[in-house]
């Protein structure tokens, strides 16, 4: 496979986009070596997250400060950074404009093998193949909810993720999240419709005792014909009061050997 | 005799029904139930009417309680809080839907049912809200089945069917008191008990929808766990015609319970 600098990568939701991303940039020789990962059309940050606490030199640029990017990614490149793109599957990789040379840009499109997308296959330099996930986005209804603040009871979240990939809630093709549990840990979900499992990943972050975590949680959901209320008050009912924060965190603690700072 | 033993009914008409049809078939002679006649389900009211018009022994369940005294179990009842919140919309819904008789006819039933050497509890004989797992410690179950003087004890609330054999052991019991010694020793010899658990009838645990009960024949001492299909698609319309959580009727179509079942199965609520 031919290397560049800039990496836009693009392909079906769930296909395995950020997957490849993490892969590729911890296969380079160093492990110090610079990234920078730009996620377009993603409004909450649930794979960057993801990312920047599994790769920490990895950084993750803000979509929303667009006139600055062109300059960052300029410095970056300077350092040896390589930069990642990844494309929305909502967004058409053929439109996109971009404030990069072309000629430093290596496309790589992640498709499952049954794939007849011709477009997105005429557009890569690379096609990577992936899992068979579900490709039918005529009707695709995509949910995003931030929580970051929110701490969910382990047993509730466990019970809703089950009702919510099994169609409790309506036909849902893909769903990822990051989630603050009560012992201070934080949780990536990442589950594709038609693979056997959901994926978690526990954060490299450090257990988060003090109150409410001001630090990024959120779920995104894409599917059809869902309903978005009962998801969002499901999800609101897994959450725990102040009170109850307030006496695990304390137990944890002490089970922890720690002082209240 | 040849006995019927149901439980944790749950207001779930449609099942009660297809499991009266088939211990009709399976030619009983009595039946016994374990308690948890309403709660979550659509069907309150006809369950307990239907139980009183065929006069069958029934015993006090945690759900059945509740509604009659209000709910104040600990937290001990509800594995997550999501489940709690969902347990306390489903009892303020069956506590307004029940009619005045039928909260006088749970009021009026007892903790305990016995037939000589048979025993049917909801939970334990200590606690409608205790669990007794199948995989309970040896001695806590002997104990709870001893604590009855009875050979077989009947319980249900876990929704879990099964059937435990404990066999024939010797118990020291040592006695210390502040001021008191020595330590007083006694001895005693314990026979073969069995604890059976008759399954759940209205949200039964076996992953399928099938409603469960136990067919026990005491002269015999055999005991068959029954499984039995229903029209549970009525009960789910039932549901959400009614105004219960829509969840309910999606959990009950995938063979789960409505909400979910304690862990710990020595915990018994301190209220």
């Amino acid at each position: 496979m031919k290397t560049a600098p800039i990496n836009l990568v693009a392909g079906p939701s769930g296909s395995g986009k950020t997957s490849w991303i993490y892969t590729h940039f911890h296969s380079q020789q160093s492990p110090q070596a610079l990234g920078a990962y730009l996620a377009l059309g993603a409004q909450i940050p649930v794979d960057a997250s993801y990312l920047a606490t599994e790769s920490p030199t990895l950084e993750v640029l803000d979509e929303a400060q667009r006139e600055s990017i062109a300059a960052v990614v300029e410095m970056r490149l300077a350092e040896g950074a390589a930069i990642y793109v990844e494309i929305g599957f909502h967004i058409d990789p053929l439109a996109l404009v971009l404030p990069f040379d072309p000629g430093l840009c290596h496309r790589v499109a992640v498709l499952p093998s049954s794939s007849e997308d011709l477009d997105l296959k005429n557009w890569a330099d690379d096609v990577v193949p992936a899992a068979e996930v579900y490709r039918d986005f005529s009707a695709t209804q995509i949910w995003r909810s931030p929580l970051t603040g929110q701490i969910l009871d382990p047993a509730s979240l466990d019970t809703f993720w089950h009702e919510l990939t099994q169609g409790a809630y309506g036909a849902v093709h893909r769903a990822k999240g990051i989630f603050d549990l009560v012992d201070g840990r934080a949780f990536y979900f990442n589950y594709v419709a038609g693979l056997p499992n959901t994926q978690y990943v526990e954060l490299k972050v450090p257990r988060w005792l003090k109150g409410r975590p001001e630090r990024f949680s959120g779920l995104e959901v894409v599917g059809e014909g869902f309903d978005q209320a009962s998801i969002a008050s499901t999800l609101g009912d897994c959450g725990l009061e102040d009170d109850a924060i307030a006496y695990y965190q304390a137990q944890i603690k002490e089970s922890l050997g720690e002082q209240a700072a | 005799m040849k006995i019927a033993v149901m439980s944790c009914i749950h207001g779930n008409y449609e099942a009660l029904n297809a499991v009266l049809s088939d211990i009709d078939a399976q030619k009983a002679d009595k039946i016994f139930c374990l308690g948890d006649l309403v709660g979550y389900g659509p069907y309150p009211n006809q369950v307990v009417e239907m139980i009183r018009s065929l006069d069958i022994p029934t015993c006090q369940g945690c759900w059945d309680e509740d509604i009659v005294e209000g709910l104040n179990s600990c937290e001990c009842s509800y594995p997550s809080v999501l489940a709690e919140k969902r347990g306390r919309v489903a009892h303020e819904w069956t506590n307004q839907e029940i009619h005045p008789e039928t909260r006088s006819f749970l009021a009026t039933l007892p903790m305990v049912v016995q037939e000589d050497n048979l025993c049917f509890v909801h939970g334990s004989p200590h606690s409608q809200h205790e669990y007794l797992l199948p995989d309970i410690h040896a001695f806590t179950a002997l104990e709870r089945v001893l604590s009855t003087g009875a050979d077989v004890m009947f319980c249900g609330h876990t929704h879990v069917p099964y059937v435990r054999a404990l066999s024939e052991g010797t118990f020291q019991v040592r006695i210390s008191q502040p001021n008191a010694d020595p330590d007083q020793t006694g001895r005693f010899e314990a026979p073969l008990k069995r604890l059976i658990n008759a399954g759940s009838v209205g949200e039964p645990r076996h992953g399928r929808t099938d409603a469960t009960y136990v067919l026990y024949d005491s002269e015999t001492q055999d005991v068959a766990l029954r499984e039995v299909p229903y029209d549970y698609q009525k009960t789910c319309q039932a549901i959400i015609e009614k105004g219960l959580p829509p969840i309910f009727a999606w959990r009950l179509a995938q063979g789960m319970e409505y909400a979910e079942r304690a862990e710990d199965p020595t915990h018994v609520c301190e209220r």
